[in-house]
């Protein structure tokens, strides 16, 4: 636990939201610690409050109850610690890549005084950030398609841009918003490998004794998407109860139903199925179904404890210059 | 035959374009000849030599008689062609300037704050339901109150007319056009208010404005000539109700073409402006 830096602190947060019908209530007690470097999925089944919980995270849907700071900071609207790709509209279609990538830069770096009046000052500075824009471009494969605009690149390009884009800017933590679920099976496997390289980087640096440059949050419907890129897998369900309340998913909201490490491969290893589709069964079981009976909320959450026995992988369970 | 929507090749759409305009040619000088045998000094369906006569009237440096008479040897003033397109542009121009300008900031801001949304659009729907030449009277007596000459008259005048539909498209732009997530993801960047409109808003609606204003040549020109028919005294309105009044259709005629061509002109120039700054619009 020393070893692992908390980059996200989620307490207590509790959403509902005011209908016609009365009030919905959405996410009830989600208490989540996120350790820097990890690489997170969401997941649960189609109106669980997994979006509710990314836009909480992001700051534009702020919760009714309980806190999120984000590397100790209290998260109170988008802001740039924590970075966003979504499923479509990531990239601005009036630039191209190499603008996309370089405008976080421009807006953190410069104001709108200083480029429209200081051309002495910003000029020299724009070249700079689009050396750095096609650096990160080269490194995610993309550097032939620096000039070209989002319209001319297949879906898989358009992730991989939206991620350099929102990576150049060095966020505390980074959401994927369902980054697969546009995206034909090639396009996938490149996400994936540009996921798990990044993944490799983490563990590198950790190994170094230096702290994970990256940190992912990604909302997934596909549960294999979520076992080959992730190392934490947390669940949301309304299909929970406690002794107190009895069967109070239905009435309370969903909340955290599942929270355990998964174990994250090298790109070019092999990946052990057997152990995937196991842990896909069981999280199917209790997490997606619709009539999945109802479980005690912390029967299958036990991340933090497995990490203290020593049991799981990734990037929580090194030790600095190991 | 051809399908609904069928694809045709650039060279047979060229052909059949000038098919088209020989059409009227062909048609036009039918109608003029029939007319001529009828009346042989008709000058309502002018012929090729009477629009000749045409060209070297209103091409002509003018000088009144009485002028000749006072003072024979003062400059001649220029042509009619000149005076009325400096006029006429002028205040064309002025009042494209200025709309667009007040519409551009208004039209945006309305868009992207709904305090500013809800202050002015009803009565932005409210105004821009008043077609301006039936507010000419209304302008006359602004126009005497705050000594106002003809060329401010005719600018405000266009302004009215065109400023509050071309706000409202460009409201709209900026408030449909942009989604939502692309707001956020300028403020997960670090963006500020105003680096989002002017970066992100601005630059995403900028093909919208340039159609908006070029879409609003057309009403704009159609406000000035009427105004300029009623109350001018230079400018291609009023050179087209003196002449006709007279029967000069052959000038008549030449000013209605020139109108046309530079109409033409200026929009396919708008189309060009917005494919050279905004390339990725309508790349696929």
């Amino acid at each position: 636990m020393d070893n692992n830096k908390i980059i996200l602190d989620i307490e207590n947060v509790s959403q509902w939201f005011e209908t016609r019908q009365g009030i919905l209530n959405v996410l009830h007690e989600i208490n989540l610690q996120i350790v820097q470097g990890q690489f997170v999925s969401l997941v649960g089944p189609s109106g669980c409050g997994k979006s509710t919980l990314l836009n909480a995270i992001l700051g534009t849907v702020p919760p009714k109850k309980g806190t999120i700071s984000a590397g100790g900071i209290p998260v109170l609207g988008p802001n740039r610690n924590v970075g966003m790709v979504y499923q479509h509209r990531s990239l601005y279609d009036f630039m191209t890549t190499e603008d996309n990538v370089a405008f976080g830069l421009m807006l953190d770096q410069t104001n709108l005084f200083q480029r429209l009046f200081m051309p002495w000052y910003w000029w020299p500075l724009r070249k700079k950030h689009m050396e750095e824009a096609r650096e990160l471009l080269n490194k995610f494969k993309l550097g032939h398609a620096h000039k070209h605009y989002p319209e001319e690149l297949s879906g898989g390009m358009k992730q991989r841009v939206s991620v350099a884009q929102s990576l150049i800017m060095k966020p505390k933590i980074l959401l994927l918003d369902e980054p697969f679920s546009a995206l034909d099976e090639a396009m996938k496997q490149e996400f994936q490998e540009m996921l798990l390289g990044l993944y490799q980087e983490n563990l590198e640096a950790k190994k170094k004794g230096e702290p994970p440059p990256y940190t992912v949050i990604m909302i997934t419907h596909s549960i294999e998407q979520a076992f080959y890129v992730s190392d934490r897998i947390i669940g949301l369900s309304k299909n929970w109860n406690d002794e107190e309340r009895g069967q109070a998913g239905k009435t309370f909201g969903a909340t955290k139903m599942w929270d355990k490490c998964a174990p994250v491969y090298h790109p070019d290893d092999p990946r052990d199925f057997d152990l995937f589709f196991a842990a896909q069964q069981e999280l199917n079981q209790v997490v997606l179904r619709e009539d999945a009976p109802d479980a005690d909320r912390n029967d299958h959450v036990s991340f933090w404890s497995d990490l203290e026995k020593g049991v799981g992988t990734g990037v929580t369970m090194l030790r600095s210059n190991q | 035959m051809a399908r609904i929507k069928q694809p045709m090749s650039n060279r047979r759409r060229i052909i059949l374009g000038i098919v088209g305009i020989a059409f009227i040619v062909v048609g036009y000088s039918v109608l003029s000849n029939i007319q001529k045998n009828r009346n042989p000094s008709d000058t309502t369906i002018p012929n090729l030599t009477q629009f000749q006569d045409g060209f070297v009237e209103i091409f002509k440096p003018r000088k009144s008689e009485l002028e000749a008479l006072l003072n024979p040897d003062a400059p001649a003033k220029p042509p009619w062609i000149v005076v009325d397109v400096w006029a006429t542009y002028s205040r064309l121009f002025k009042a494209m300037v200025w709309a667009s300008f007040i519409s551009v900031v208004l039209g945006t801001l309305m868009g992207c704050y709904a305090t500013i949304e809800s202050l002015f659009s009803w009565s932005l729907s409210f105004l821009s339901k008043i077609p301006p030449t039936a507010m000419l009277a209304v302008f006359l007596v602004i126009a005497t109150i705050f000594k106002w000459d003809q060329n401010m008259m005719f600018i405000m005048l266009v302004g009215f007319g065109i400023t509050p539909t071309l706000i409202q498209s460009i409201y709209l732009a900026a408030k449909y056009d942009l989604h939502k997530d692309e707001i956020d993801k300028a403020y997960t960047l670090g963006a500020s208010n105003i680096e989002l409109i002017w970066n992100v808003v601005l630059r995403k609606i900028l093909p919208k404005i340039i159609d908006g204003i070029r879409l609003t040549i057309g009403p704009a020109m159609v406000y000035l000539i009427a105004a300029e028919y009623s109350l001018g005294s230079e400018g291609f309105g009023y050179r087209i109700r003196m002449q006709g009044r007279m029967l000069n259709m052959n000038v008549v005629y030449i000013y209605l073409t020139f109108l046309g061509m530079t109409g033409l002109l200026m929009g396919q120039s708008m189309i060009g402006i917005r494919k050279l700054v905004c390339p990725w619009f309508g790349s696929k």
